[in-house]
């Protein structure tokens, strides 16, 4: 039994808006083990895409405790912190935030600079992501060359260029169509099955039933955590 | 050795981004770029002509004649104007008396001087004439180019003689050579006996526009105003042998005036006593003030350019939000975001230096040739220039890189 990948311990973050304390995320305490696929479910403002930002270590807890591959991630300084974005956590993002008018290859590249790493170097691992991801004939597009579907795969591709121990995906199918979607979850189970630990926040219910856990947040809280009764199976495409 | 490679390779990566981020807004950067240009161009330029002036005062002393003293009958006013209405006399007996009185003198060499008509035929010149005796040419060092300078004989006979300078010559004989022609000075003719050995022009100064005429011939055919006395003259040149008698003969000389004009004690001395030396000093100060002020007024373009750049950058930074919070999500640490924008800073500043530098070397060898002033532009200031412009990129880049740095990553990825 490995230790768990992600544990929080009454996670809270408050925002103060208007002279009123809000809790966004209001004692939240659960575990993620290495090789889960979690859906966090939750309408707009449940609290669900604050959580994602603290475990992403993009935004820091009021309180609570968060341990991140056993690490407590309040002892870490902001370059600690970089450090851990950078080797450990992928992320994939509603809106792709790919560089414009920057090549897919530099687009997927980037992580890598901050890893410290080589120019030939840099293009060799960009270049392996992106084929393995069929984008292999797309490697100088710009984003504004490529489609929805496409970009979403050159960011997967970025977020796995450092080979992290996990995927944190914020809406990815939110600005796609169905069956891009489709393709895009097909990809996560895909790389789930070959052991990455993905976290996808969603609102959709059809996307989160493509999970293997799936838990619900309102108002801060986690008022569902259970795992998906007929998990869908999606082909890659 | 590996580490120091990878901290090349990662500058080398901050240029990459800068340059791209450059080009995304290319009017935009070669504008901000612009400011700079125009910064480090009059920087240079300003240093360049204030060596300049330095050089040309340097050769304006050096043609006056070294090892000399000036006697003027003014009272000595520092370095500001002389007061006319103060004005005593002076006369040639006055400079007989200090070639034989004052140890160390070579030569004197009493001098009037007054503002003449030259006209040839068809043409006709206004210019300053001295009235000499031989010594001056000793004294300042001027001789004859062509034909001769003033003799014994001349001042003997108040010959209506004439030694003229290039710029007079070529005013009024164009290319023929002058020697042995006549002007009419003052409606009165004289004859070309000579050319004055070009000395070039200074500060403006044209050394080559004045003509010599016999002391004696001067006072009894040119003067136009009676002076108060037969042998009154406008000034002397005093020439001494050397440097140390030079020093203890200006204070003798100026005793000995004080005697024989009977200066009662307390009283200012109606006569000023300058070395070569001195005036020396007073104008290298006077020129150094010169390039100070020019240099200061340059680099408040300078500084414009430089707020140009911090003013772009902050732009850039806010514009760029987003990116950097992606950046930081992807794993870039504070000093990464810092640095990027700091090469980007210095990137355009550099580039505009380097073409500032590049128009300052162009100008100031334009200067050169059609103004004839030297504006000589040295390796030092090339290299302190781009330096300089760099400095100033990291300096004003600054501010907007470190804010950038210290944005939060959740925040910054946040805005549109």
């Amino acid at each position: 039994m490995t230790a768990p990948l992600l544990e929080t311990h009454d996670l809270v973050k408050d925002y103060v808006i208007g002279g009123e304390v809000l809790h966004a995320v209001n004692s939240v305490s659960l575990t993620i083990k290495r090789g889960e696929f979690v859906a966090i479910m939750g309408a707009s403002g449940s609290g669900k895409s604050t959580f994602m930002n603290m475990i992403g270590c993009l935004d820091v807890p009021t309180s609570g405790t968060l341990l991140l591959d056993g690490i407590d991630t309040k002892t870490l300084d902001s370059d600690a912190l970089a450090e851990i974005r950078n080797r450990k956590i992928g992320f994939v993002f509603q809106q792709f935030n790919l560089l414009a008018r920057t090549s897919a290859l530099d687009n997927v590249a980037v992580p890598l600079i901050y890893a410290g790493l080589g120019y030939s170097e840099r293009r060799e691992r960009a270049q392996a992501k992106l084929e393995a991801m069929g984008l292999g004939n797309r490697l100088q597009n710009t984003p504004a060359k490529l489609s929805g579907g496409q970009q979403q795969r050159v960011a997967i591709a970025r977020a796995l260029v450092t080979n992290p121990l996990m995927l944190l995906a914020d809406e990815p199918t939110g600005a796609l169509d169905t069956q891009t979607s489709l393709d895009i979850m097909g990809i996560f189970q895909k790389l789930n099955d070959e052991g990455i630990t993905l976290i996808v926040v969603t609102h959709e219910p059809d996307i989160a039933e493509y999970a293997a856990r799936r838990i619900v947040f309102r108002d801060g809280q986690v008022i569902e955590d259970a795992a998906v009764k007929s998990r869908r199976r999606a082909v890659a495409g | 050795m590996t580490n120091l490679f990878n901290a090349i390779a990662g500058w080398g990566v901050n240029i990459a981004i800068a340059m791209t981020a450059l080009r995304t807004n290319l009017m935009r950067s070669i504008l901000t770029t612009l400011g700079v240009m125009i910064g480090v161009f009059s920087v240079i330029l300003a240093v360049a002509v204030g060596n300049g002036a330095q050089v040309s005062v340097t050769q304006q002393i050096a043609t006056l004649g070294s090892n000399m003293a000036i006697v003027v009958p003014q009272p000595d006013s520092g370095s500001g104007p002389p007061r006319s209405t103060d004005r005593g006399r002076l006369t040639e007996r006055d400079g007989q008396a200090i070639l034989r009185q004052v140890s160390g003198v070579s030569a004197v060499a009493p001098q009037i001087r007054s503002s003449v008509q030259l006209v040839t035929p068809g043409r006709s010149a206004t210019t300053q004439a001295t009235g000499a005796t031989p010594e001056y040419g000793i004294v300042s060092n001027i001789t004859a180019s062509e034909g001769r300078f003033l003799s014994d004989s001349d001042i003997g006979a108040a010959a209506r003689v004439v030694v003229i300078g290039q710029t007079v010559a070529d005013k009024l004989f164009a290319d023929a050579n002058p020697v042995g022609e006549t002007v009419r000075i003052n409606r009165v003719p004289f004859k070309v006996i000579g050319l004055l050995e070009s000395k070039g022009s200074n500060l403006g100064n044209d050394n080559d526009d004045q003509i010599v005429v016999p002391i004696t011939t001067l006072r009894q055919r040119l003067l136009t105003t009676a002076t108060q006395g037969p042998d009154d003259v406008t000034l002397l040149f005093v020439g001494f042998i050397d440097e140390e008698s030079l020093l203890l003969g200006q204070q003798e000389i100026k005793r000995m005036l004080r005697d024989r004009y009977r200066v009662a004690k307390g009283r200012i001395s109606p006569f000023t006593v300058r070395t070569t030396t001195e005036i020396a000093e007073t104008t290298g100060q006077v020129t150094q003030i010169f390039q100070a002020v020019l240099v200061a007024i340059a680099s408040i373009s300078l500084l414009v350019g430089g707020i140009g750049i911090m003013n772009i950058m902050l732009v850039s930074v806010t514009e760029r939000t987003r990116e950097i919070g992606l950046r930081m999500a992807l794993g870039a640490k504070r000093s990464d975001i810092r640095n990027q924008f700091l090469v980007e800073a210095a990137v355009l500043c550099v580039i505009g230096g380097a073409i500032g530098l590049t128009l300052a070397l162009v100008a100031a060898a334009i200067f050169q040739k059609v103004a004839d002033f030297p504006a000589p532009v040295g390796l030092d200031t090339a290299l302190l220039s781009v330096a300089f412009s760099a400095i100033i990129g990291i300096l004003f880049g600054g501010y907007p890189a470190i804010r950038a740095s210290r944005l939060s990553p959740i925040e910054a990825l946040r805005s549109e």
